[in-house]
C-alpha cells in the first residue's frame, strides 16, 4: 500500500529564479538544495506547515532523457502556460491572494466562489499556473 | 492547526530559526519573535509543524552539515562550528543519530561514490530522478 506522496516535479525555466519565487513570494521553505554529480541541482521546496510533499524544481535540460529539441520544446510550453504546478491550499484565499498580489505575484483569476471552495488562480515566474484554494 | 494570525506569528519565529540556525539560539529568544511565552510557543509550534523548534533547528543544522561535508573541504570541527555547535562531541553524536553514520564516514562514503569532486553522488537523490536527469541506474 502506498501511504503518501513524497515528491512531485515542477519544470521551471531557471532554478535560481524559481527558488526566489517559491521561497520569497509564496513563502515556501527549501527542503534540499544539493549539487549532484553530472551537473545536476536537486532542489525541493515545501509549504512551512507541511513537509510531507516536496516539490522538485527542475529544469528541462539536454541529457539522458531529453534531446536538446525536447528540452527546448518543454521550455517554450512552460512559458506558454501549458503546465500546472498544482493546487495550493490556504486557510483564507482572499487574504493570501492580497498578500501575494502585494508581492507582485501575477493572477489570472481573483478569489472566486467555486463548488469546492474559494479559488484564485496564479502563475509562477516560469509560466506554470497554480490554484490557490480555501476549502 | 493555528489560526491564520497565530500562524503568521509562528512563521516569524520559524523564519528566525531558519535565518539564524548557525548562531547559538535559545527557546526564549526565539519565542520572543512570535510574541509568545516559550512554553506556549513550543506547544503550538509542535502542533502546527509536527516537530519541536529544537527538532527543526537540529534538522537545519544537520542538513547544512551534510551539504558542507560533501561540497566543501572544511574539517569536521570547522563544519561543526559553522552550523552553530560549540562542542564537536555533541555535534558528532547528533549527526550520527540523525544520519546513521558519523560525519567523517558520511563524507568518505559519499565522496567514494561520486564521480566528481565536491558533488553528491547520484545515489543521494531518489533513483527515478537520478535516472531521468543523469541517466544513472543504481547497480
Amino acid at each position: 500500500m502506498i501511504t503518501s506522496i513524497a515528491h512531485a516535479t515542477i519544470y521551471v525555466l531557471n532554478q535560481d529564479e524559481a527558488l526566489d519565487f517559491y521561497k520569497n513570494k509564496l513563502g515556501f521553505e527549501v527542503g534540499d538544495d544539493m549539487k549532484v554529480e553530472g551537473d545536476f541541482r536537486w532542489l525541493t521546496v515545501y509549504p512551512k506547515s507541511n513537509s510531507q510533499l516536496q516539490l522538485v524544481l527542475a529544469e528541462p535540460k539536454e541529457g539522458p532523457m531529453f534531446t536538446k529539441d525536447s528540452a527546448d520544446k518543454i521550455r517554450s510550453l512552460i512559458e506558454e502556460g501549458a503546465f500546472g504546478a498544482g493546487v495550493f491550499e490556504t486557510e483564507n484565499c482572499q487574504k493570501t491572494y492580497e498578500e501575494l498580489v502585494a508581492k507582485g505575484v501575477e493572477f489570472i483569476q481573483p478569489p472566486t466562489e467555486q463548488l469546492y471552495g474559494v479559488e484564485a488562480m496564479g502563475i509562477d515566474n516560469s509560466g506554470n499556473w497554480f490554484s490557490l484554494v480555501q476549502r | 492547526m493555528a489560526t491564520n494570525y497565530k500562524l503568521e506569528r509562528l512563521n516569524a519565529g520559524r523564519d528566525y530559526i531558519a535565518d539564524n540556525y548557525q548562531a547559538p539560539l535559545s527557546l526564549s529568544g526565539i519565542a520572543k519573535y512570535s510574541y509568545m511565552s516559550p512554553y506556549h510557543f513550543l506547544r503550538v509550534f509542535k502542533d502546527t509543524y509536527g516537530e519541536t523548534p529544537n527538532e527543526f533547528l537540529i534538522r537545519l543544522r544537520v542538513e547544512q552539515a551534510k551539504k558542507m561535508l560533501i561540497t566543501e573541504n572544511f574539517s569536521v570541527s570547522e563544519i561543526c562550528e559553522k552550523v552553530g555547535y560549540t562542542s564537536l562531541g555533541s555535534f558528532s553524536s547528533l549527526f550520527l543519530k540523525q544520519v546513521g553514520v558519523a560525519p567523517t564516514l558520511y563524507r568518505r562514503k559519499l565522496w567514494a561514490l561520486s564521480t566528481e569532486a565536491y558533488r553528491f553522488p547520484s545515489q543521494a537523490i531518489p533513483a527515478c530522478y537520478a535516472y531521468h536527469f543523469l541517466g544513472k541506474l543504481a547497480n
